[in-house]
């Protein structure tokens, strides 16, 4: 597994991750951009407009017939909230040409030149963005952003997230807010288009069996090749802007069976170093079957099926998730404390410590098998300006030792609750 | 495209050529089915014992007796919960974890299985798999503690619209077959589960001769083998269960099925009750429906884009094929403001194909695809080894997709189209607020 990069252009870079044992190739493109509240559902749009059709493939139907002519290729595109960034992700995934019975395209070439073309070639009509199609997809973000209820638990997530985070960037909601559709139309989206192509970060992932001569697929692209240098403008992603106050608890009705907990907590001043004892301290809280809250909310009390915790890197964040039977909220929230307190007492052991990083470190390990973590993690470490290969991660993981571990368990503080019942 | 290699002993090599795989498989003295699939130069290693033996499976004659035996619902994916737990004291999946490995268990309808992934301590993490799954260990105390917990499990599918959305569609097409209940039993239904019925349940269908293992990672074969031989129980092989299904008509129970849940659009699914192909032709259907659906209502098809552009659809619905030995059925699932209207259109696309024949055009096209999708399967250790699985309790091997797709023509799909798509089949299944 090589991994390089070359900047093609100030801001454009490309990043080859070559690795023979897989069936397909996968292609990446980013465009990072600060969230900003003013710009955020225009991202949203954005993004779901240029899957509508290119110059040369004006319809989605045309390109859905050009996939599936590709034996099957899958195009997506897709929203992140990276600390303070957004960025718009599009992949495209075809397979091999060693698998391909009748072989008369270059798969991987044919494959580049597609996405790139529906990202920066995109269906214009008369200096715009076809009307219709900004009006559908307008539509069709709102249901997106409607049906934030549908799916409870992640619901109770991104409610705490935004009771953390009222008036910070992270605090948005990645589809962006209903009342800002109206304001978007083809002549001003299609503006803002231009003006992201333009300034926005650029990164170009292809990754599975490729050479040298592959990058210059890309720098020879016409399309890339109309893009001009640019000082990209983004936020280096792990900016902690997390005031430390009193502990906040918010508590909504929906119509749920089950009662839904989500706890943010929030590390304040953590170092590059600390971020991997941050890591280790999630595991033994709620990152595997053998954790605090899985074996005492679960396990003991019965009081749960699923009891378990995420670090978030970007925003050194750890939130805690519970899905329990509404009668018994006060009793979970006891017991869910009572962790985080024997935590930073010591009541763990050195088991509890290799346990948890042989989790990490495989979890690790297994990134090189999937093609997508693969390239996620190489996209975290650019937007972090961090040149951390998994091998020196695993390293630094298998560094934490117990002092480490209570130095987290001491910072970390509960910083929102959020309990969604009937 | 598939040769048999070599049978040496009586470990039998299928290689197919096409997709460039193995698989080594043989069946032991014991029963035990072992396959095996390597794949060089992948960190990852992943191995699943399954147990034909699902949801399904309440009513059955153990072997050596004369009375059928009947069992709450439930007691199937009860069992998954409660294997874990060991006499010791030790819970099996703490100390898989402990091992850093990546465990879990899982029941459908007609099997369940024990599985891990790991990249490192494959065969310490095998002893212990192997242990926890051939020797159980069940208390009073510890039947009823897991009450609580699948209690809250039943609850918060309970608060799944996907899932009500599921479960009603089945309920719309069968009569008496219990693939329509929950796998997990109700809250009422699991009350009555003890650890007599839990022992019952796994001495009748834990035994070798129902149940499967099998490995993707990079291994050698031969040696893995051995591996797994030495860490078998002595069990004897105890022959042929008994299984004791409903008769289930043909028809349908009711065209429509609606229910009320706070969602922000309504989901819907169309349903298709279709009869069991034959053990021939399984793999082979289910290729043709694959095609067949994704030209009425895939990506690329007019009625996807006549739904799209009226923005009666946001996105691709699913499309799925599912069967057993007992059952068959196709379900498309989406999301619209306007399920009744797309049920319609998708009557009367049928209705149009079947008059005017399937494009040639559009149905090379889409084959193509459905070899690409074929094909990625085979990428991840876990989608390989669940897909053989779940296939071998079909009586598939899965490597047979690859092969039949050139056999499956137009002539064959159209066919298929004349006697699976048939409107006196479907049923229409809506969650709505």
């Amino acid at each position: 597994m090589e991994h390089s990069v070359e900047e093609i252009k100030k801001g454009i870079k490309v990043h080859l991750i070559e690795d023979s044992k897989f069936k397909t190739n996968l292609i990446s493109v980013f465009l990072t951009t600060p969230l900003s509240r003013e710009y955020v559902t225009y991202d949203a749009v954005l993004s779901s407009v240029l899957r509508r059709g290119s110059k040369n493939m004006p319809t989605q139907e045309a390109i859905s017939k050009e996939l599936e002519e590709m034996y099957g290729a899958e195009f997506d595109c897709g929203l992140d909230k990276t600390g303070d960034n957004h960025v718009l992700k599009f992949y495209l995934e075809s397979i091999n040409d060693k698998f391909i019975p009748q072989n008369d395209i270059n798969m991987l070439k044919t494959s580049i030149e597609k996405l790139i073309e529906i990202i920066f070639n995109p269906y214009i009509k008369e200096d715009n963005f076809k009307k219709e199609y900004v009006e559908q997809e307008k539509n069709k973000i709102k249901q997106i952003i409607e049906a934030k209820i549908d799916n409870k638990a992640k619901y109770a997530l991104d409610r705490c997230i935004e009771e953390m985070y009222q008036d910070k960037p992270y605090g948005l909601y990645k589809y962006g807010y209903v009342e800002d559709l109206e304001k978007i139309d083809n002549k001003n989206l299609y503006k803002y288009y231009k003006d992201l192509i333009s300034k926005c970060k650029i990164d170009i992932f292809i990754s599975g069996e490729i050479n040298e001569d592959t990058i210059d697929i890309i720098k020879e692209n016409t399309n890339i090749k109309l893009l001009e240098d640019r000082n990209p403008i983004y936020n280096s992603s792990d900016n902690d802007d997390l005031e430390t106050t009193e502990e906040k608890q918010i508590t909504e009705s929906m119509e749920v069976t089950q009662g839904k907990i989500t706890i943010g907590m929030h590390i304040a001043d953590i170092s590059e170093e600390e971020k991997y004892s941050a890591l280790v301290y999630n595991s033994i809280l709620g990152g595997t079957a053998n954790s605090k809250l899985f074996q005492n909310v679960r396990e003991k009390a019965s009081l749960a099926y699923s009891a378990s915790s995420n670090y978030m890197r970007y925003k050194n964040n750890i939130f805690i998730n519970c899905g329990i039977e509404i009668k018994n909220y006060e009793k979970a929230l006891e017991i869910i404390r009572k962790q985080l307190e024997d935590i930073k007492n010591g009541d763990f052991t050195d088991e509890d410590i290799k346990n948890a990083k042989k989790g990490i470190v495989s979890a690790i390990n297994g990134i090189k098998d999937e093609q997508d973590t693969k390239i996620m993690y190489f996209l975290g470490q650019e937007l972090t300006n961090m040149n951390v290969d998994l091998e020196q991660y695993i390293s630094k993981v298998q560094a934490v030792n117990k002092d480490d571990i209570l130095n987290i368990a001491n910072k970390i503080k509960i910083n929102t609750i959020y309990f969604l019942k009937d | 495209m598939i040769y048999f290699i070599s049978i040496k002993e009586s470990m039998q090599i299928i290689e197919n050529l096409k997709i460039k795989e193995k698989l080594y498989t043989e069946k032991l003295e014991n029963g035990l089915t072992v396959m095996i699939i390597p794949k060089k130069n992948i960190q990852k290693k992943y191995v699943i014992f399954g147990t034909n033996y699902g949801s399904n499976d309440s009513k059955f004659v153990v072997p050596g007796e004369e009375t059928v035996t009947e069992v709450p619902d439930g007691v199937a994916h009860f069992l998954e919960h409660k294997m874990f737990e060991q006499e010791n004291g030790v819970n099996s999946l703490d100390k898989l974890t402990s091992l850093g490995v990546d465990a879990n268990a899982y029941t459908t309808n007609d099997h369940t299985a024990y599985l891990f992934e790991c990249t490192d301590k494959f065969y310490e993490a095998l002893d212990e798999l192997m242990d926890y799954v051939q020797n159980p260990y069940f208390t009073d105390e510890n039947v009823e503690k897991e009450k609580g917990i699948i209690g809250q499990e039943i609850m918060m599918y309970d608060d799944y619209p996907d899932w009500r959305l599921y479960l009603n569609t089945l309920q719309a097409m069968y009569h008496n077959n219990p693939v329509k209940l929950d796998i997990t039993g109700t809250i009422d239904t699991i009350s009555k589960i003890d650890k007599d019925i839990l022992y019952k349940c796994y001495n009748t269908f834990y035994n070798p001769s129902n149940m499967a293992l099998v490995v993707c990672g990079d291994f050698e074969p031969s040696e893995l083998l051995e591996q797994i031989k030495s860490r078998l129980s002595n069990k004897k092989s105890n022959g042929d269960i008994k299984r004791i299904y409903p008769d289930e008509p043909e028809n349908i129970v009711k065209e429509n099925i609606e229910q009320k849940m706070e969602v922000s659009m309504p989901i819907f699914t169309i349903g298709i009750k279709d009869i069991v192909a034959n053990d021939k032709e399984k793999v082979k259907k289910h290729i043709a429906i694959e095609i067949l659906l994704n030209m009425i209502i895939g990506r690329s098809s007019e009625l996807y884009k006549k739904l799209y552009d009226e923005g009666n659809i946001l996105s691709e619905p699913s499309l799925d094929y599912e069967f057993s030995k007992k059952y068959a059925h196709i379900l498309i699932t989406g999301k619209s403001n306007a399920p009744e209207e797309i049920y319609k259109e998708f009557k009367n696309i049928i209705n149009t194909i079947k008059e005017e024949g399937i494009n040639e055009q559009d149905f090379s096209r889409i084959k193509k695809m459905i070899y690409g999708e074929y094909i990625r399967e085979y990428d991840d250790v876990a989608d390989v080894a669940r897909m053989f699985l779940a296939d071998y309790f079909k009586g598939i091997n899965s490597l047979d997709y690859i092969e039949e797709i050139d056999l499956v023509n137009l002539e064959y799909a159209t066919s298929i189209l004349k006697d699976v798509f048939k409107e006196d089949k479907m049923v229409l299944s809506v969650v709505r607020s």
